[in-house]
């Protein structure tokens, strides 16, 4: 009916009337969503690339038989504070497009804090170096992420997403063996979790057009 | 693999991580945990993913199975050998680490230089390859001699694996003393002191500007000029220069040794047509007046320029290194013959006398092979 129309009009011009207070909607950036979307999915393949290098030097590092491509130890109690790459495909695409991102942001943050207290400890310069490189590239990552978020109109997950002391309420490994299985899981999860993100980002980047601001209304308390 | 119970750790290991001489035996111990229904007999060792031979297990209990390890060779990798105990399909029970390596040797050749007498940067060698198995921690330490507060250099790896770089606070004019402390798992060990002051070890940046140029249509020689290093300005420190050349594919470098405190020289006697390499250092010396010399930098970068063809001879075909001596000579020779005639009363033989007499023998060939003669 016309009244449903008329107020759904006005409704709309007051929404455009408040879009300077709406921080997600900031129409004189240059990149769209679009163009955001495409950037992370790159970044998430680069990371792909430069963990492969990482992670077999890291676990020639460990030693056999953690650099066995077979090898598949047992997934202790403990090593279960990783972000897990969610097995089930079915539920993780039932989910909507904010929260599979918030959980994306969320995972990175925290692989990220896990990768920089190895930097702390791993032994030899090759490998700090490589780790240093890639924690970088991550951040990025992490940042790229909240970057889509924004564009699409979405809040940030909260919580720390820069470098706290060390990873949320957790104890460090009380043998050095136990800690080599938990860097190899750490890597396996990064592994499984851009794997799966690069797919996210792709199947983003079809549904939104590009160079077009999308507005999203469903957050704003209206 | 067997299932994981949330509660405990399935098995214990002991010891735990420990640290080892080589050539030492060892008796490892596996314990499963009284949640789990497993029997020693059950369990199987491996060491870094090799299974070891049943001939060195013993059960010391009902869930209790130990392996014995003789005469330990250094650890496989330094994050330690993988000591894994299993059950019978395979699945990991628990693991420990083995740290087997040697304590560490005396560092030695400790070698420091300053950049323009802002910083010091120094690298050792570690006192034996041993060192490799375990994780080995290396800390330079310096001291004013007369005062006798410890430092410690905290930027490590700038000039290679066994380098540290101390930015600042350097006093001048007064020795430091300046050692090393190698330290693992098994001990520690500590370098001879080396005593000495920034002064004496001074550096500086390569010479800018390298250009390498042709001398007319000089077929032998190439001009080499150069720029002192900029913080030769800021400091009183004199310059002398090195240059070293190659023929392009070759790798034996000729070092021009005489060239002083000049930013220019002249190379001669080079095959005509040919592509050469060349470098320039620069080394401080006389710095504040003193009658050392200081180090000498790194090579500028390799600044390359080709010598003109030769006219003369079929196909471009350039003669070997000893005919060119002897054209040089016999060239000389001429030379002063021509000089006696054409240059009475001329004390003055500079460069640009032989240069032009260059180019009149050039053209004098010229019109000697257009009439046909062999020259």
């Amino acid at each position: 009916p016309a009244g449903d129309s008329w107020g759904i009009f006005t409704f709309l011009c007051a929404a455009l009337c408040n879009l300077p207070a709406l921080p997600a909607l900031n129409c004189s950036e240059e990149l769209g969503a679009g163009q955001s979307i495409q950037q992370t999915y790159d970044l998430t393949r680069y990371l792909e690339h430069q963990l492969r290098t990482l992670a077999g030097t890291y676990l020639n590092y460990l030693g056999p038989p953690f650099n066995e491509p077979d090898f598949n130890p047992p997934r202790l109690a403990r090593a279960e504070r990783v972000p897990s790459a969610t097995v089930d495909l079915d539920l993780w695409r039932g989910l909507t497009d904010n929260a599979r991102l918030a959980a994306n942001y969320r995972a990175y943050s925290r692989l990220l804090c896990y990768l920089r207290v190895l930097d702390g400890q791993v032994g030899t310069a090759e490998l700090r170096h490589r780790l240093a490189h890639f924690c970088a590239s991550l951040q990025g990552l992490v940042l790229s992420i909240g970057g889509v978020m924004s564009s699409l109109g979405y809040p940030l997950p909260a919580g720390p997403a820069g470098p706290p002391a060390g990873p949320p309420g957790t104890a460090p490994a009380p043998n050095d063996f136990l800690k080599k299985m938990d860097d190899f899981w750490l890597l396996k999860e990064l592994q499984t979790w851009l794997w799966r993100s690069a797919k996210d980002f792709n199947r983003l980047k079809k549904k939104v057009p590009p160079a077009v601001v999308t507005l999203r209304l469903e957050a704003r308390g209206f | 693999p067997l299932s994981v119970s949330p509660a405990a750790d399935p098995a214990v290991i002991s010891p735990q991580d420990p640290t080892l001489l080589i050539g030492s035996s060892l008796v490892a111990t596996c314990t499963v945990s009284p949640d789990f229904p497993l029997k020693a007999e059950d369990l199987y060792w491996t060491l870094n993913g090799r299974r070891l031979p049943a001939a060195s297990y013993a059960a010391l209990g009902p869930s209790t199975l130990s392996v014995a390890l003789a005469r330990l060779n250094g650890s496989r990798q330094q994050s330690g050998d993988n000591l894994v105990c299993h059950s019978r399909d395979g699945g990991i029970l628990a693991g420990s680490c083995l740290y087997v390596g040697l304590p560490p040797e005396k560092p030695v050749n400790i070698t420091c230089w300053s950049k323009n007498m802002k910083d010091l940067t120094c690298k050792w060698a570690p006192g034996t390859e041993g060192e490799t198995f375990l994780h080995t921690n290396y800390t330079l330490k310096y001291k004013l001699r007369w005062y006798g507060r410890d430092n410690t250099c905290q930027e490590y790896h700038t000039a290679g694996p066994y380098s540290c770089h101390i930015p600042k606070d350097l006093a001048l004019f007064t020795p430091y003393e300046i050692w090393v402390e190698a330290s693992n798992r098994l001990g520690v060990a500590v370098s001879d002191v080396v005593m000495l002051d920034i002064l004496d070890v001074v550096t500086t940046d390569p010479p800018s500007d390298v250009h390498v140029s042709r001398v007319g249509d000089l077929e032998d020689q190439l001009s080499v000029r150069w720029s002192s290093p900029p913080a030769l300005k800021d400091f009183l420190f004199q310059a002398k220069y090195q240059i070293q050349y190659r023929v392009e594919d070759s790798s034996e470098w000729k070092v021009v040794d005489d060239v002083g405190n000049q930013t220019s020289c002249r190379l001669a006697g080079l095959r005509p047509g040919t592509v050469y390499f060349v470098q320039v250092r620069c080394n401080p010396f006389g710095i504040y007046g003193s009658k050392k010399a200081g180090i000498w930098s790194d090579w500028s970068n390799p600044t390359a320029a080709s010598t003109p063809r030769s006219e003369r001879g079929a196909g471009g075909c350039d003669p070997k290194g000893g005919e060119q001596n002897t054209t040089l000579r016999r060239e000389l020779k001429q030379f002063f013959g021509w000089v006696k005639k054409h240059a009475y009363g001329c004390s003055n033989l500079g460069i640009k006398l032989y240069d032009q007499w260059r180019v009149w023998l050039q053209k004098s060939h010229k019109t000697r092979n257009q009439v046909g003669k062999e020259p």
